[in-house]
């Protein structure tokens, strides 16, 4: 398991700490966390989508790439997303539905990064019965260099 | 014929790898992306109604779609010199422990900026069926250098 130390996997634990959609105030920042990527986190992302290719693990072959060494593939914010927040975040609502993403990529991030996140909700409103919110995101290396930033629509629980 | 920039043109196509969608693929997603978010985990949860929506049972992760893509870019990007900028998607359709999807990505145009040279890219993926679970767009560069 590469999850981080004391990551709460039971989602319903905390589930009466978390704001709910009439809490969530668009503008203000979300509570975030450092997290170490470390290689074994990588690995077990890579496996679970079947990333194979040569820049996420042979090292030798990394260095001779425009990358100079080992990389994360740019999806690798799925898992900082919940790396990087506290189980009393609201993106852990059981019963958040994901209704999708748009990301950009500017640096990758690499093995042992120490990675930060700035987090916001930008927007909520009601759609078709639905409850939705829309979230922002930057994730930052330890030199304080962008790595990817995004938006995302979820679906709450009412 | 060796592809460049310059070769490629609107609707060429990308073909993704084929992923079988299973109980445990799901629970190793939780595990890699940390999301346990009961909709992936909890059958018993999942009997129940989310508005509208009944889902009958454990989904795949949106996500996981978007991991798919992000690879097939990624590894059709890399030999070509290219870079992997920007991936939109939306989900259009549960994806199901049992369900076998791929993506799929067209080139839809080329753009050059001051500094740089831009693939569009469609983007979908397909069940087994041949239903769309998600469709979106993307943004490779090709540097000059």
């Amino acid at each position: 398991m590469a999850e981080p130390a004391g990551f709460e996997t039971d989602f319903w634990k905390d589930a009466n700490l978390r704001k709910v959609w009439e809490d969530i105030v668009p503008g203000e920042p979300r509570k975030t966390i450092p997290y170490t990527l470390t290689p074994e986190a990588i690995a077990l992302y890579c496996k679970s989508v079947g990333e194979t290719h040569p820049l996420y693990f042979d090292e030798a072959y990394a260095k001779t790439t425009r990358y100079g060494g080992l990389i994360a593939p740019p999806s690798i914010h799925i898992l900082l997303m919940f790396s990087c927040t506290p189980a009393d975040d609201w993106m852990r609502s059981p019963g958040t539905v994901n209704a999708g993403q748009s990301w950009s990529y500017n640096i990758p991030a690499r093995p042992n990064d120490v990675i930060t996140l700035h987090a916001r909700a930008l927007d909520k409103f009601i759609k078709r019965e639905r409850l939705f919110v829309v979230h922002d995101n930057v994730f930052f290396n330890q030199h304080g260099d962008v790595i990817c930033s995004g938006r995302g629509w979820t679906i709450r629980p009412k | 014929m060796t592809t460049t920039f310059e070769t490629l043109t609107a609707g060429d196509v990308i073909d993704g790898p084929s992923f079988a969608v299973s109980r445990e693929s799901i629970r190793l997603f939780c595990d890699a992306s940390l999301d346990y978010n009961p909709l992936h985990l909890d059958d018993d949860y999942m009997k129940g109604n989310f508005g509208k929506t009944h889902f009958g049972g454990i989904i795949m992760h949106g996500m996981n779609n978007f991991g798919l893509i992000s690879r097939m870019i990624t590894d059709w990007a890399y030999p070509l010199g290219a870079i992997h900028r920007r991936l939109e998607t939306r989900w259009i359709k549960p994806v199901k422990p049992g369900d076998v999807i791929r993506p799929t990505g067209i080139v839809k145009s080329k753009q050059a900026s001051a500094k740089s040279r831009w693939v569009l890219l469609d983007v979908m993926v397909r069940n087994q069926n041949d239903e769309k679970v998600a469709t979106g767009e993307a943004m490779v560069e090709f540097p000059h250098d």
